[in-house]
């Protein structure tokens, strides 16, 4: 199953690593104390053109990690262009003022880095890992970019056939495609800017016009409307005064005015299916509207969902997987497109699985109704909450740690870009120590009812295993 | 109509074009790097340790990576996998559930994964449970306790999976690519048949186990930040005692090298899954450095060939990609693309005429520096995180490379010659000799396909 995701190119791979920002003193077991978390060193500032700034250093390998995100993301597309936002983050890598097709693209690999570009719930990001030495040549670049585009009829319809190869590479061609990721939330909500089709109607990705690219530029590509992370290796007055020479020219531009994007509280269960005719099992998801974000009860939730879904010591992994044999894995998440903290607006906690046509989703529901009930009866044990936070606390070390930086500059850049506030990254782990654990059980029973969940029940089109070639 | 616009050529630029353009400032200059330091000891079973010592925050992975895999199973198609799999039901002391938790209380989760010839149990944890996690990861090695009554679940998952796959076009295209190229060695069969997984039972399961783990197959890699002698103790006191056991299958297989095209229905697909391999120089011949350069110019990197001409010239596909794949004596270039179907033929003769064109001139110097430079950075960006390293010295153990393959990797790189690369082509990259696979809507593609001059000759197996 794919949750591929929108994305520029599917080819690149990240090297995962552990090289740090925060460095701290090994202990052995015995003398180990509460953790003091991550400390990861930030710099935050904004341009006059309201271009916000976020520079964090790590010397620890001779790389650096320069990401742009725009504001702008697949919720807020205009209605008659669905998949516009993701057709667009095509388009930027199209030509803009000095550099033709492919220009930029040849200029990072070339410069011995590696270059991609996604859209998700509420931004398009732009990121480029690279030699240290180099970071100079792709401020200038982004800069480039930033400040216009050049492109022609002919690259809009290359794009347009790319992308279309995308939609069938993730979901047309492929079984439990978009399964849950692109149809829970069409059932799920209610407010369209939640609930359509982030993929796009093939239909509308053809109709895009080259008067339609720009309109789009000029509302949501603007300075004041993205944040600029550069993590690693770097001299910071240098960066700043490069940064200063790049960018700070560009002009101020007008703010779009952003939509109304809240959800209605959800009073009753929903339930759907569909026949997936490509898929030979049946599968099953469950979604729930999230707290809002940042609130004690979002950390809470954060909690909760460690203890109910992460990892196979998870309450259901334990029941669903290894009791029930229902399937070999029970995934999800708070935001299948990212984490808890990289988006802004209404979000949907989803549990999936694909199961065998003996079993009655109901019975699946059951099991996961008496797990939920638990934890709304009484409150999580000491043992499972201490495992949440550990776990949670080894994420954060593996975040700050990694030497691509991509993590890094993926939190810094949403908690800049929706919260004013890049350094919110070094108080996540205290935020989850404040929750007690009363209000874990008080959430689960505000957030967990039947009434507000949405079933989704996939359909088998494909009768078994299919001929064998 | 959009055929229309496009030709009319309109450039709308958002801006004005600059009339003379600016040009990038020129980067500065490369920074020293060192790789982090790796130290490797033999006990006296066999088992193999190595400690890379790097990193700044407070992680250790610790990795038994053991030499078997599909290649000790025979004509049991993914009996490795099953076994490998129920090592995660429980040791003689821990049932199931209390690995999970004990790996989630370190701030990890064990990770088990059956492989062509490497099979890896492993963890990433926080330092302070460095030496638990050691014991943890022997325990499930040296200790399963197989029990038969997770078997049917385990098993029933695997079925469940493997119908999954064969209505995946990657799965179904790669089953057929396999089962051409390598024939009746188990890297032929990369699915079981059906009915076949039911036929495993615990006694199967376990003979595996027997017949295939042991210190002799196993190297133990850690990387990361940790009290070095705390581990090293927990390290021999966990794997020093372990059963010898078989050295390592040497059983390499022979790729075909005759060309041969399949044709496989996915009727109404709008996409055709086209695969291609052909045998090249393996890790351990001295050709392979220019190989894998050929392959990066070729169709490796967004800006290769190929890539460039499908996706940004053509439009025809989204991701198409070439790689090198490779086995203990054995290597293939592969050609992976998810095409439109109309123009699956289209795509293959382009993918061709790439590949003459190679073979036919050798690239231009400044072309093939790029390449060299992005190879480079990449070789920085994998190395400068601890499991970077600890991934490359698990493939050199398993091709038998000596440590200048890693520390002499620039340089060598650097000293390609444009020539190489071509000569690379002309000796490997070879029509005549390919395996050319299609998944797709055959009865709009399947004409097209065979009519292509280079594919006349093809056997049709």
């Amino acid at each position: 199953m794919r949750n591929a995701g929108l994305r520029f190119w599917s080819g690149l791979l990240i090297a995962v690593a552990m090289s740090g920002c925060s460095i701290q003193p090994l202990k052995s077991a015995e003398e180990s104390a509460l953790p003091s978390g991550i400390n990861v060193p930030i710099e935050y500032y904004k341009l006059g053109n309201g271009l916000k700034v976020v520079l964090a250093q790590d010397a620890s390998a001779p790389t650096v990690t320069v990401g742009v995100y725009y504001r702008i993301g697949m919720r807020i597309e205009p209605r008659d262009r669905t998949g516009f936002a993701h057709l667009f983050e095509h388009l930027m890598f199209q030509g803009s003022t000095n550099l033709g097709k492919m220009e930029f693209i040849r200029l990072v690999e070339g410069n011995g880095g590696v270059v991609n570009g996604s859209t998700r719930f509420d931004f398009t990001n732009y990121f480029e890992i690279v030699p240290a030495h180099t970071l100079e040549t792709i401020l200038w670049a982004e800069a480039d970019r930033m400040k216009g585009l050049a492109i022609t009829q002919d690259n809009l319809a290359n794009q347009q056939g790319v992308v279309k190869n995308e939609v069938n590479d993730n979901v047309l061609n492929q079984p439990y495609g978009g399964f849950p990721w692109l149809s829970m939330p069409q059932l799920a909500n209610e407010n369209w800017y939640n609930a359509h089709n982030f993929y796009g109607d093939l239909a509308h990705i053809d109709a895009a016009t080259l008067e339609d690219a720009r309109a789009f530029f000029d509302t949501y590509y603007s300075p004041g409307n993205a944040v600029l992370v550069v993590a690693g290796d770097f001299d910071a007055t240098q960066a700043r005064a490069w940064i200063g020479k790049y960018f700070a020219v560009l002009p101020a531009r007008a703010q779009a005015a952003r939509p109304d994007i809240s959800e209605p509280p959800q009073t009753a269960e929903k339930r759907k299916s569909y026949v997936d005719p490509l898929a030979p099992r049946p599968g099953l998801a469950v979604a729930w509207h999230v707290p809002g974000r940042g609130t004690p009860e979002h950390y809470a939730f954060g909690l909760l969902d460690e203890i109910l879904l992460q990892g196979e010591d998870s309450a259901l992994w334990q029941k669903l997987v290894q009791q029930r044999g229902y399937s070999s894995s029970v995934a999800g998440g708070i935001n299948l497109l990212g984490n808890m903290f990289n988006y802004d607006g209404p979000m949907l906690w989803t549990l999936y699985l694909v199961h065998d046509p003996n079993v009655a989703p109901d019975s699946i529901l059951a099991d996961i109704d008496a797990e939920i009930a638990r934890i709304q009866n009484a409150p999580p044990t000491q043992a499972e909450l201490d495992r949440a936070l550990t776990k949670i606390r080894a994420e954060l070390y593996d975040l700050a740690g990694s030497s691509d930086h991509f993590g890094l500059v993926d939190l810094l850049a949403a908690f800049a870009l929706f919260d004013d506030d890049p350094t919110r990254i070094n108080r996540i782990e205290s935020e989850f120590r404040a929750v007690k654990p009363g209000m874990i059980s008080e959430v689960a029973r505000a957030y967990l009812q039947r009434s507000q969940r949405s079933v989704l029940i996939l359909e088998p089109g494909r009768t078994q295993g299919g001929s064998q070639p | 109509m959009r055929r229309l616009f496009a030709l009319a050529l309109t450039l709308l630029a958002f801006i004005a074009v600059a009339e003379n353009r600016e040009l990038p400032p020129a980067p500065g200059k490369p920074r020293d790097f060192a790789l982090p330091a790796a130290e490797t000891m033999t006990l006296a079973n066999g088992v193999s340790l190595t400690f890379i010592d790097y990193g700044s925050v407070p992680l250790v992975t610790v990795l038994a990576v053991v030499r078997t895999g599909n290649i000790d199973e025979g004509e049991s198609t993914w009996l490795a996998d099953v076994a490998v799999e129920m090592l995660k039901e429980g040791t003689t002391t821990r049932p199931a559930g209390n690995i999970a938790r004990a790996a989630a209380g370190m701030g990890g989760s064990l990770s088990v994964a059956a492989g062509a010839e490497q099979t890896s149990v492993g963890i990433s944890v926080l330092s302070e449970h460095a030496a638990a996690a050691a014991d943890l990861v022997a325990d499930v090695l040296r200790n399963p306790r197989f029990p038969e009554s997770e078997l049917p679940r385990v098993l029933a998952n695997f079925e469940r999976n493997l119908s999954v796959a064969r209505s995946e076009p990657d799965s179904v295209a790669g089953e057929a690519l396999a089962k051409l190229v390598y024939g009746d060695h188990p890297f032929g069969r990369a699915l079981p048949a059906a009915g076949q997984l039911g036929t495993y039972d615990i006694a199967s399961v376990r003979g595996f186990y027997e017949r295939n783990f042991g210190a002799r197959r196993t190297h133990v890699y850690v990387a990361g930040r940790y009290d070095r002698a705390t581990l090293e103790t927990a390290l021999r006191r966990a794997f020093g005692d372990w059963r010898e056991g078989a050295p390592p299958t040497d059983l390499p297989p022979k790729a075909s090298d005759v060309l041969q095209l399949r044709l496989i229905d996915r009727p109404g697909a709008p996409q055709s899954s086209l695969r291609i391999a052909v045998p090249v120089p393996d890790p351990a011949s001295a050709l392979y450095f220019p190989t894998t350069l050929t392959n990066s110019l070729l169709g490796g990197t967004f800006t290769s060939r190929i890539t460039t001409n499908l996706r940004e010239d053509k439009g025809y596909s989204y991701s198409p990609s070439s790689s090198i794949s490779a086995h203990r004596g054995d290597a293939l270039w592969i050609m992976n693309a998810e095409i439109t179907g109309e123009h699956t033929a289209a795509a293959l003769t382009e993918i061709f005429r790439e590949i003459e064109r190679l073979q036919r001139e050798p690239p231009a110097a400044g072309e093939l520096d790029a390449i060299k430079r992005y190879r480079a950075g990449l070789f920085v960006i994998r190395n400068s995180s601890p499991e970077g390293v600890l991934g490359q010295l698990a493939f050199m153990d398993l091709h038998g490379l000596p440590p200048e393959f890693l520390t002499r990797w620039v340089a060598n790189m650097y000293a390609v010659t444009p020539q190489q690369v071509t000569d690379i082509a002309q000796r490997f990259i070879l029509p005549a000799h390919m395996t050319i696979v299609i998944v797709g809507d055959l009865k709009t593609i399947a004409d097209s396909v065979r009519a292509l001059p280079q594919l006349r000759e093809a056997q049709m197996p």
